[in-house]
């Protein structure tokens, strides 16, 4: 189950959605969860008690949106719902889906 | 029957608006659509006799399209009649007649308008050349034709309330055929269900993506694949900010991030302050303050108490008032940052030092021309002491007097000048006595007159730089810079260099610099055996003489710069394809590489993930990420 291609994600209010790990790695904290020690890492399920369905909902497709247009110039923006703009905004900081991934590089 | 055929083909002319090339074609052949109408219409006409029931019926709704057709009619002075009798038909009458009496009279305005232009010299001109065999019919045609076309400031009355007005480009057609006055006009608009939507504006197709990649890669923010999920998120937000009443318990990084949004396009006005002021929070952050007045700047201190970081940018209305209320206050600020406040005058920037000074550990103040001048400096050595960082950009008052009191400062740290009084390198040299072996920053920005002196005493002072700008200076020299990044030079390799535009001016013999005036090879070849290893950042913009063989020595095959991140040699002439290859292949690290203006680089192969712009071609500037 562990070194399964997929993982899951489950909101707070029961919703699991199946990703694609390598998709689901952008994000720094879900790296985290998945490479330490942890249960997570053993059964690939990730559950986050403070993200709502819809909202996870967005940040999976997110993440589809991201992995399909890594190598991609000219991206066209994603469409975010305005009504959950600032739950996501903390979903966003809460699993470290920030720009610079360069500058972590190197520093 | 032929004699109707051919007026009727005339009239059908006559239809207003746009005409299709379909059309004109099938005209030229003399095929008419109207006359297809009518045949139809005389097809239906003959079948509702058939039927008496239908009759009334039928012909009330052939009166209503003949009105429809009719208008316009054929000529101004015929206008009239043929209007009045189409548009409006007498019920009482049978319907029969009125159509018959309509033709008629139809038949009558033109046969009118033909005599007339028979009569007309136009026609016994043509005829003329014509040399009078030619078809006249033909000839009347045309000239029919021509002067049957509606003319504009028609006169027309209403389909709906039958008035009389003139017709405008802007008039609307009537629900069942026919135009509508005016008043009538806006009535049907607001029955209307479906306002016309306004179309969609495009990006601009093909050029108008690439010009707006080029912009991105030219503002810095160029990224390859999609944006992060938060800075679409607050993108959203800015753009919906009149929506949002709270932005909640957000982490102040992100709310920061939303105030630069925000200020970007200038939204930033009194109402979205509030959305930045947290009674908690100890800082505040304001990047566009020119919609913001006194009253507002009272706002920010009396709602966030514990304030210790204020930066305001155009902060046009922080004037004397506001540094009152703000030095009457209970407010001990540590980091204050100002642009654009020549509303304070000198006393009240003393008073404030004098007062408030004490905690300050950060003085940043741009873009003043009187009143941040060599007195108020001089408070601040006696009531900072605790001062660490002190920037004054874009300043006209200071003169030479002010940079001896800030030799005084001896608790500095960060410095840097940007001031438009030409001082002598001498009070430089005096003020990197006494502060330079702490300085971790020195930035002298546009200082034409600083000459290898500084230099010199900068390699003599200086302990701890980490970042160092020297910029326009025309007199240091090739041997300066390199005498200042000798290999003894007990400072740490430098992170941030800026030597922008330290090159001869003379404009006379610009290829000839006998002095080796400017950053040139040597001195080149020295900063980067000091500060390679550290560098992270590197402009020699417009440094022209640093010599190719230089830049390939640097650049060479057994040399690594693990740190560089920025480069910028924009205006360096001898830069060709083969140096930025080499610095590619030297800098694995590097993200962006400028080379504006190196008419030697042509045709480069960029390595995936890096950035080179400022090459002129087709293309525009190079991008890239591809090469392997």
């Amino acid at each position: 189950m562990s070194d399964s291609k997929y993982i899951t994600l489950i909101s707070y209010d029961g919703f699991e959605f199946v990703i694609l790990r390598e998709a689901a790695l952008i994000s720094e904290t879900i790296r985290a969860m998945l490479r330490g020690p942890f249960r997570e890492a053993q059964t690939g399920r990730c559950e986050f008690g403070e993200i709502r369905g819809p909202v996870l909902e967005k940040v999976v497709e997110y993440f589809h949106y991201h992995h399909a247009n890594r190598d991609q110039t000219d991206v066209p923006d994603m469409d975010i719902p305005v009504d959950i703009c600032l739950e996501l905004l903390m979903a966003a900081d809460f699993l470290g889906l920030d720009s610079k991934p360069q500058m972590r590089d190197i520093s | 029957m032929r004699d109707r055929s051919r007026q009727t083909r005339t009239a059908g002319r006559r239809i207003m608006g746009p005409q299709s090339a379909l059309t004109d074609f099938l005209a030229s052949h003399n095929i008419s659509a109207n006359q297809i109408r009518l045949d139809a219409e005389a097809r239906r006409r003959a079948a509702a006799q058939d039927n008496p029931e239908g009759q009334a019926d039928a012909t009330q709704q052939l009166l209503d399209e003949q009105a429809q057709f009719d208008t316009p009619p054929p000529g101004p002075e015929a206008n009239e009649a043929a209007v009045v009798s189409a548009g409006r038909s007498t019920r009482g009458r049978s319907a029969a007649q009125a159509v018959a009496e309509a033709e008629e009279r139809k038949k009558g305005n033109e046969k009118k308008a033909i005599d007339k232009i028979k009569a007309s010299k136009k026609f016994q001109k043509r005829k003329r050349d014509a040399g009078g065999s030619d078809d006249e019919d033909d000839i009347i045609r045309t000239l029919f034709n021509e002067r049957a076309k509606p003319l504009p400031g028609q006169m027309e009355n209403c389909a709906i309330c039958d008035k009389r007005f003139t017709v405008t480009p802007y008039s609307r057609n009537a629900p069942d055929g026919g135009l509508v006055c005016t008043p009538c006009g806006k009535e049907l608009a607001k029955d209307d269900p479906t306002p016309k939507k306004k179309p969609k504006r495009t990006s601009g197709g093909a050029v108008g993506i690439r010009r707006q990649a080029q912009s991105k890669i030219l503002d810095g923010t160029y990224n390859v694949g999609g944006k992060s999920l938060m800075s679409l998120c607050i993108e959203t937000l800015a753009k919906n900010i009149d929506l949002a009443e709270d932005l909640g318990d957000l982490p102040g990084p992100i709310v920061d991030k939303i105030a630069r949004k925000l200020s970007k396009h200038r939204l930033l006005n009194p109402t979205t302050l509030s959305l930045f002021l947290q009674p908690s929070s100890q800082e505040v952050l304001v990047y566009d303050g020119a919609k913001l007045s006194a009253d507002d700047f009272y706002r920010i201190f009396h709602s966030v108490p514990s304030l210790k970081k204020l930066k305001v940018r155009n902060a046009i209305h922080f004037k004397d008032e506001v540094v009152d209320y703000l030095t009457t206050r209970n407010i001990t600020l540590e980091d204050l940052y100002l642009h654009g406040s020549n509303l304070i005058s000198e006393g009240k920037w003393i008073e404030y030092l004098q007062k408030k000074g004490e905690p300050l550990q950060s003085l940043r103040v741009y873009w003043t021309d009187k009143h941040f001048t060599d007195a108020v400096l001089a408070a601040i050595p006696t009531s900072c002491s605790n001062l660490t960082r002190l920037k004054v950009c874009h300043n006209q008052a200071v003169t030479g007097e002010g940079l001896s009191h800030i030799a005084k400062i001896t608790t500095l740290r960060h410095l840097s000048l940007d001031l438009r009084e030409a001082i002598h390198p001498d009070v430089y040299i005096k003020l990197l006595a006494s502060i330079g072996p702490q300085l971790e920053t020195l930035s002298l920005t546009r200082v034409s007159e600083l000459d290898n002196t500084v230099l010199d005493a900068i390699h003599t002072h200086c302990r701890s730089l980490k970042k160092l700008r020297i910029t326009d200076s025309e007199l240091m020299t090739d041997a300066g810079f390199a005498r200042l990044f000798t290999p003894d030079w007990s400072n740490p390799g430098l992170v941030f260099v800026d030597l922008q535009k330290c090159r001869q001016l003379e404009s006379t013999k610009p290829r000839e610099n006998p002095d080796s005036i400017g950053l040139c090879g040597e001195g080149f070849k020295a900063l980067m055996a000091h500060s390679g290893r550290t560098l992270r950042h590197l402009n020699v913009h417009g440094c022209r003489h640093i010599a190719s063989h230089a830049f390939e020595e640097v650049f060479s095959a057994d040399k690594t710069y693990e740190s560089m991140y920025k480069m910028e040699i924009s205006f360096c002439e001898e830069v060709t394809d083969f140096v930025v290859g080499s610095i590619f292949r030297s800098c694995p690290n590097l993200r962006e590489l400028n080379v504006f203006g190196c008419m030697k680089v042509k045709d480069v192969r960029v390595p995936r993930g890096k950035i080179l712009v400022g090459v002129p071609n087709a293309r525009g500037m190079v991008i890239e990420g591809d090469e392997d």
